[in-house]
């Protein structure tokens, strides 16, 4: 089955003056995709959320939803788009049900639809015991609860949450991940930005890596670790290791990088099977001694480090 | 409606210090009018106990107690210091003359003063001195216009007793004084001023929110609607504050205000200061970013206007340079159209220009810091 485009992005290019914080930026995301942006901060992702938004203008290129031009004034798109910012964005005058309350009726006239909203929303972020009280006097993981439910609350078919989980402890990060989970079960569609990528390969089915407002690559999380040579990657505290030594490791069948560095040997496989077996017997042959090891699938975090050359959070 | 709703919503937040600045205005307005424009045209004579202690006996000296007598109650007192120091001591007399021999030659016509005897630093004292001035000294007039000097003294003593009737001239209707409703209408700028500048500088930075503002922008609802309902919202917590500060005399003077010609033209000028609050508002909301700074800028704004501008001290009694720097705000011309308004019941047609010309620099002014206060929003918006 050929799945829908819901939102087309070609060849976006943002500029502030000398700066290019968008760079020919394109991306398709399907109907009932959670979509990952992973990049590091200033990468572009949320200035891309904001062309995307019709927040800022941009220099060129087109962005479609819903199979029509975004613009400013597109209304008939906005209404069936949720938005949950990086800042939380609720009044600080009004109470938690008030501000839910308001942001719903932005999008949906009738009170008794409202309403019903409402009380989906709250339950859906577990805020319950907290409706009367002021976001003053919530804690940040509440808070952050808030902000999500005012983005939502209206049962978008599109949600686009910007870094939602920053500041965020990690009880609370893992209801909000759950969350998302389930808004995108109940058939919304999800555009997900953030800087940490255990949370997007958590959650999302396909994911951008954005740099420099470029799309450095895009796929599925198995679909990215296989564009990388990195098959596994093992690391092994070791107290003496010479340079003629670490020379003969890396000449070892599918080792491609080593470093050695505070006592800590690292090396980077491509996939074969007995990787980890090779490597420990050779060391045992040569009399070396060692002390604990790992060993590790590549991440995403690989995925970056071999396509920019730097760390994500670099 | 929902932008509307919320900034109703917000408002709602900010009652208590309406009340507050309600209560702030009504006490004022009450006590000052009770202190001021309460009753002008009631006077009681002061009479003392004073004694006089003729040692001359002469025609003048008998022409000065006869004087005083109709002012004050003489006592009997001995010539003796220590009975009059023992007397003044107890308050029993508050003023002792002593008239000394040849007073006629030595006083009237010589530079002597009257030996004189009374409370330490009392203002009884200082009247019954000036009485005794004016007393000398009319006869002196009389004397060198050629009278002889019994007659001088009996027509000093005749004319004294004469009163003469003081009419205010009645212009407004009111007995020449100002009408009681006009006291609450003077401090009215101050009530307007600080309840609007406080409650829509809170809500102004409330939905000023940079995070809210996009969250905003991201819905639905056209960022032109949402702006209009925000304008609305501005109108109908201006009518309301406007509605409850108009009422407020109306249910405190009743008839007298109903009644009153010019009750149209308080409730214009009253209006017009509406506006010219909610504009400062607005001015204030966009300059200000913090809700912890709102308190004290609305405080310098409404009492520094108020004082300068004649709210609290009349008009009359600035200093010059006070009142042309005055005339720089916006509050000086609701003063002076107030002052017009509550000392003519029908103003003449030179009243009346002065009248409608406070009237349109209120708007002008209201116009202007709307002006300002869009331009400095929107060079914020692009920056």
């Amino acid at each position: 089955m050929q799945s829908t485009n819901l939102i087309q992005i070609e060849n976006l290019v943002k500029r502030y003056q000398n700066l290019v914080a968008l760079d020919h930026l394109s991306l398709n995301i399907q109907e009932g995709e959670i979509f990952g942006l992973l990049g590091p901060n200033g990468s572009g992702k949320t200035t891309a959320i904001n062309c995307l938004l019709a927040l800022l203008k941009y220099d060129k290129g087109t962005i479609t939803i819903f199979g029509k031009n975004m613009t400013p004034n597109s209304y008939d798109i906005k209404k069936q788009i949720g938005v949950v910012m990086q800042n939380v964005a609720v009044f600080e005058q009004m109470s938690v049900r008030e501000n839910i309350d308001y942001f719903c009726g932005l999008y949906v006239r009738d009170k008794a639809a409202r309403q019903q909203l409402v009380e989906d929303a709250i339950a859906f972020t577990g805020l319950e015991d907290f409706t009367k009280m002021r976001p003053k006097k919530l804690s940040g993981g509440l808070l952050r609860r808030l902000n999500i439910a005012c983005g939502i609350v209206h049962k978008p078919r599109l949600i686009i949450m910007d870094e939602p989980t920053v500041a965020v402890d990690p009880q609370s990060r893992n209801k909000i991940l759950e969350g998302i989970v389930k808004l995108n079960q109940q058939g919304s569609t999800i555009i997900y930005t953030s800087h940490y990528m255990e949370e997007v390969e958590q959650i999302c089915t396909r994911i951008a890596i954005i740099d420099h407002g470029r799309v450095l690559a895009a796929g599925t999380t198995e679909e990215l670790k296989k564009m990388i040579k990195t098959g596994e990657t093992i690391t092994i505290e070791a107290v003496t290791l010479d340079a003629p030594l670490l020379a003969q490791i890396r000449t070892l069948p599918h080792v491609f990088d080593i470093s050695y560095e505070s006592q800590i040997l690292k090396i980077r496989l491509g996939t074969a099977k007995h990787n980890l077996i090779r490597v420990l017997n050779y060391l045992q042959e040569k009399d070396v001694s060692f002390g604990r090891v790992f060993s590790e699938l590549p991440t995403l975090n690989d995925v970056f480090l071999e396509i920019t050359g730097k760390e994500l959070r670099d | 409606m929902t932008v509307y709703r919320g900034f109703l919503a917000i408002t709602r937040r900010n009652i208590h210090m309406m009340i507050l600045y309600l209560i702030i205005f009504l006490s004022i307005a009450v006590s000052v009018q009770k202190a001021a424009g309460g009753n002008k045209s009631e006077f009681e004579q002061v009479s003392l106990n004073i004694a006089v202690i003729d040692q001359d006996g002469g025609e003048l000296a008998r022409g000065l107690a006869d004087y005083l007598s109709q002012y004050h109650t003489l006592v009997d007192l001995p010539d003796d210091p220590s009975i009059i120091q023992d007397r003044i001591f107890y308050r029993e007399v508050y003023y002792v003359v002593t008239i000394p021999e040849d007073f006629e030659k030595r006083c009237l016509h010589g530079d002597e003063m009257l030996p004189i005897t009374k409370v330490p630093g009392s203002s009884s004292g200082f009247y019954v001195d000036q009485q005794i001035n004016t007393f000398m000294n009319d006869v002196r007039i009389m004397e060198s216009s050629g009278f002889p000097l019994s007659d001088a003294v009996d027509s000093v003593i005749m004319h004294s007793a004469s009163k003469a009737e003081v009419t205010l001239i009645d212009k407004n209707g009111f007995g020449g004084d100002q009408p009681l409703h006009a006291f609450m209408f003077q401090y009215m700028p101050y009530i307007l001023l600080s309840i609007l500048c406080y409650s829509m500088s809170y809500i102004m930075i409330a939905f000023r929110n940079q995070d809210v503002k996009r969250r905003m922008l991201c819905s639905a609802v056209p960022a032109r609607s949402q702006n209009l309902q925000i304008v609305l919202g501005y109108a109908t917590v201006g009518l309301f504050v406007y509605g409850i500060c108009t009422l407020i005399p109306f249910l405190m003077y009743g008839k007298t205000f109903i009644n009153d010609p010019n009750l149209f033209y308080y409730l214009l000028n009253s209006f017009l200061m509406t506006l010219v609050a909610l504009s400062l508002s607005f001015l204030i909301g966009t300059l200000v970013n913090s809700e912890d700074v709102v308190s004290a800028v609305v405080n310098v704004v409404s009492l520094g206007m108020s004082f300068l501008c004649g709210v609290f001290v009349d008009l009359e009694i600035l200093g010059k340079g006070v009142r042309t720097f005055a005339k720089f705000l916006p509050a000086y011309w609701y003063e002076i159209a107030n002052n017009l308004l509550a000392n003519n019941s029908s103003p003449s047609p030179a009243q009346q220009i002065s009248l409608y010309t406070c009237y349109g620099l209120q708007l002008l002014f209201a116009a202007a810091i709307l002006g300002v206060a869009l331009v400095i929003s929107r060079i914020r918006q692009t920056a």
